[in-house]
């Protein structure tokens, strides 16, 4: 799933390099949905987000 | 009619400056990641995951021009950044309960923080202090208006900056993804630092 993320921000900045490709934006905004479906992921929110939160 | 404080090309300047300025931070990291033999956590590559986002918004000022919608794409990942910081700054500014348990303990020790300090700060505050800036700087930016005036011709010096700089860019963010492909692989990456790389086990 990172190795994902990080993928589409290297195709968005390679094609923003290469052919001056003005639609990375939408490829940047695909990579920070899945970083925040594994941000979700990662916080127990049974036990961490009450307490230290 | 009078000359507008910030001219397209000048702010396509100081999009470079902001970019490098975030790729500088990301070789950084990555830096540091070897030195120490530590891998960066979840938390930690989210946070990279944001600054990329951050410096191909920039990134797309300095090809394409200044816009509203990139200086949107490097807000949006400037908040996204600032809300993994601050999460993964609270887990550890508290040392009153015990990570492993999540029950309350007077052992100062019970929540150590994650990885080297740099300066001083933690990774992660670093993370909050440069989200801020960010956030900060683009809110600034989006003051001049004159920038978004349609430019003249390109000067040949802007457009080999643009080339060099966002070549720098794609040099970097291929290798962040290659070392978490490294790390990772494709399933969850681990959370508790070390020297565990997918790729060894």
């Amino acid at each position: 799933m990172m190795t994902l993320a990080f993928g589409l921000l290297a195709l968005s900045a390679f094609f923003l390099w290469y052919r001056k490709a003005s639609w990375g934006w939408s490829l940047v905004l695909a990579a920070l949905i899945i970083g925040i479906v594994i941000f979700v992921q990662d916080v127990d929110f049974s036990t961490n987000l009450g307490i230290q939160l | 009619m009078s000359q507008p404080i910030v001219t397209p090309e000048l702010a396509r300047a100081l999009n470079f400056v902001g970019m490098m300025a975030m790729v500088g931070v990301l070789i950084g990291a990555i830096i540091i990641q070897f030195y120490y033999r530590e891998l960066p956590c979840t938390l930690c590559l989210l946070q990279r995951l944001a600054m990329v986002g951050v410096a191909v918004g920039a990134a797309m000022n300095l090809m394409l021009g200044p816009d509203a919608r990139n200086y949107g794409v490097c807000l949006v990942s400037a908040v996204f950044g600032m809300a993994i910081s601050l999460r993964q700054s609270m887990l550890h500014i508290n040392p009153f309960f015990d990570k492993s348990t999540g029950l309350p303990t007077m052992e100062s020790t019970a929540n150590m923080p994650f990885g080297e300090s740099i300066l001083g700060l933690n990774m992660y505050v670093w993370g909050v202090v440069i989200f801020g800036t960010v956030m900060l700087a683009v809110a600034i930016a989006q003051l001049f208006h004159g920038q978004f005036e349609p430019s003249k011709k390109e000067p040949k010096w802007l457009s080999q900056l643009a080339t060099i700089g966002v070549g720098s860019l794609v040099v970097v963010v291929a290798l962040q993804t290659v070392l978490t492909f490294l790390e990772c692989g494709p399933g969850d990456c681990p959370n508790n630092g070390g020297w565990d790389w997918w790729i060894l086990r």
